[in-house]
């Protein structure tokens, strides 16, 4: 119940603010207080009122570890930076500890990357123009160009797989330097693990427009299991 | 700046302009703020709570909540003195009731007043403390039964029940004493 009288107020601020009210109707009193201006107001009033009833209170000063406690509950512990740093750093040591753990762990726990076929694209005077390696645990293809002929201009040379009984499957675009690596799709890995060859055709630039091979094919190579 | 030398007005311009500074997250105005009030207010909690321990952990709690409450304190323009005492003694108060601690008397005998310090001492002059004039004259006006339970009450934290074993008096009587000694304090501040 909250009382309307203002005497009865007053007097439950005053026995609040003096210490007697206690119990549940403390706890009552407290949320009626911080909800209702009027009552926070009499409680102020008495507040600085009944404050002369300790001003026979000898100070007695606190003893010195208190101060450190307040800063360290606030986290605005200003002293010791040296102790500070070296937390730090033995923080960020840690992590990186467990990072490195937790990575090598990770790194272990992969299969090994093998390949699962290679190819030798060569030239007929013998030459290696593109090493290629299929590596079908992870879906890749790599290929590496070695030595290519001169091509024409605005062409491309476009890797096909040849499965067995069906039509050749795009492998993509080879290198014209260096090496690529590509994402095979799962028509792509099909195609290639029912393929005993590759080939290469020249295609107009960005590939075969029509999905198929339109130009000449110029290469072919055996697929093989790795040495 | 020297407290003692302070007038109460300065004294209480000084600790709002430190609480202000807190409230813009100042930590060396709370060191300086630690420094001018932290006796009154640790000496408040250990006569309520009566172990040092639990008095040094109120103490902490209590300057947590004026750091993290200074900006409500400029807002509510109270004075500033009796803003933290409440904060200290209601933690105290607090602190008796969570922790289940059975109400310990006080060794002394009831007639010893619940002050370290008779009123009229020159030890008595507290800086904290605003003009006493009007509180003086209006708690002169109460009989020695009044003021004593409102100061066992009020510094020592005792319940009504406290009091009534510390005076030997009926609990009805001491119930009676308190609320017309608090009746009388009103009538005399706001004639």
């Amino acid at each position: 119940m909250k009382p309307d009288n203002p005497e009865i107020v007053d007097r439950l601020a005053s026995e609040y603010v003096l210490g007697t009210l206690r119990g549940p109707a403390r706890r009552r009193f407290e949320r009626w207080r911080a909800g209702t201006p009027f009552v926070d107001q009499r409680c102020r009033f008495w507040e600085e009122r009944l404050m002369h009833l300790a001003k026979g209170v000898t100070p007695e000063q606190p003893p010195a570890h208190v101060w450190p406690a307040i800063l360290r509950r606030l986290n605005l512990t200003t002293r010791q930076p040296a102790l500070r740093r070296f937390r730090s750093f033995a923080l960020a040591a840690s992590v990186l500890l467990v990072v490195g753990v937790a990575a090598l762990m990770y790194w272990r726990s992969l299969p090994a990357l093998r390949a699962t076929a290679v190819a030798t694209i060569s030239a007929k005077s013998g030459e290696h123009v593109w090493e290629l390696e299929v590596f079908g645990n992870a879906d890749r293809l790599v290929a590496h160009a070695e030595k290519l002929p001169a091509r024409l201009p605005g062409s491309d040379y476009e890797l096909w797989a040849l499965p067995k009984g069906a039509a050749p499957v795009s492998l993509g675009i080879l290198p014209a330097a260096g090496a690529s690596s590509r994402t095979l799709t799962l028509m792509q890995k099909q195609a290639l693990a029912n393929s005993s060859q590759v080939a290469v055709s020249i295609e107009p630039l960005g590939g075969s427009p029509t999905g198929q091979p339109t130009g000449t094919i110029v290469y072919v190579a055996p697929l093989r299991a790795p040495s | 700046m020297n407290p003692v030398a302070e007038s109460p007005t300065e004294f209480d311009e000084l600790l709002q302009s430190l609480l202000g500074r807190c409230a813009a997250a100042d930590s060396i105005a709370l060191k300086r703020l630690y420094e001018l009030v932290s006796p009154i207010l640790f000496a408040c909690v250990t006569r309520i709570l009566r172990r040092r321990a639990l008095a040094e952990e109120a103490l902490q709690d209590v300057f947590i909540s004026i750091w993290q409450q200074a900006g409500q304190f400029t807002a509510v323009r109270g004075r500033p003195m009796a803003w933290m005492m409440s904060i200290a003694r209601y933690r105290a108060i607090d602190l008796l009731r969570r922790e289940r601690f059975a109400p310990m008397l006080l060794a002394e005998p009831p007639e010893q007043r619940a002050i370290d310090a008779e009123p009229d001492s020159e030890a008595s002059a507290a800086v904290w403390l605003p003009s006493p004039d009007l509180m003086k004259q209006c708690l002169g006006l109460l009989s020695d039964q009044q003021t004593h339970c409102l100061e066992l009450a009020f510094v020592n934290g005792n319940s009504h029940e406290d009091i009534a074993r510390l005076m030997g008096s009926p609990l009805g009587t001491v119930k009676s004493w308190i609320r017309r000694g608090l009746r009388s304090l009103r009538q005399c501040l706001e004639s």
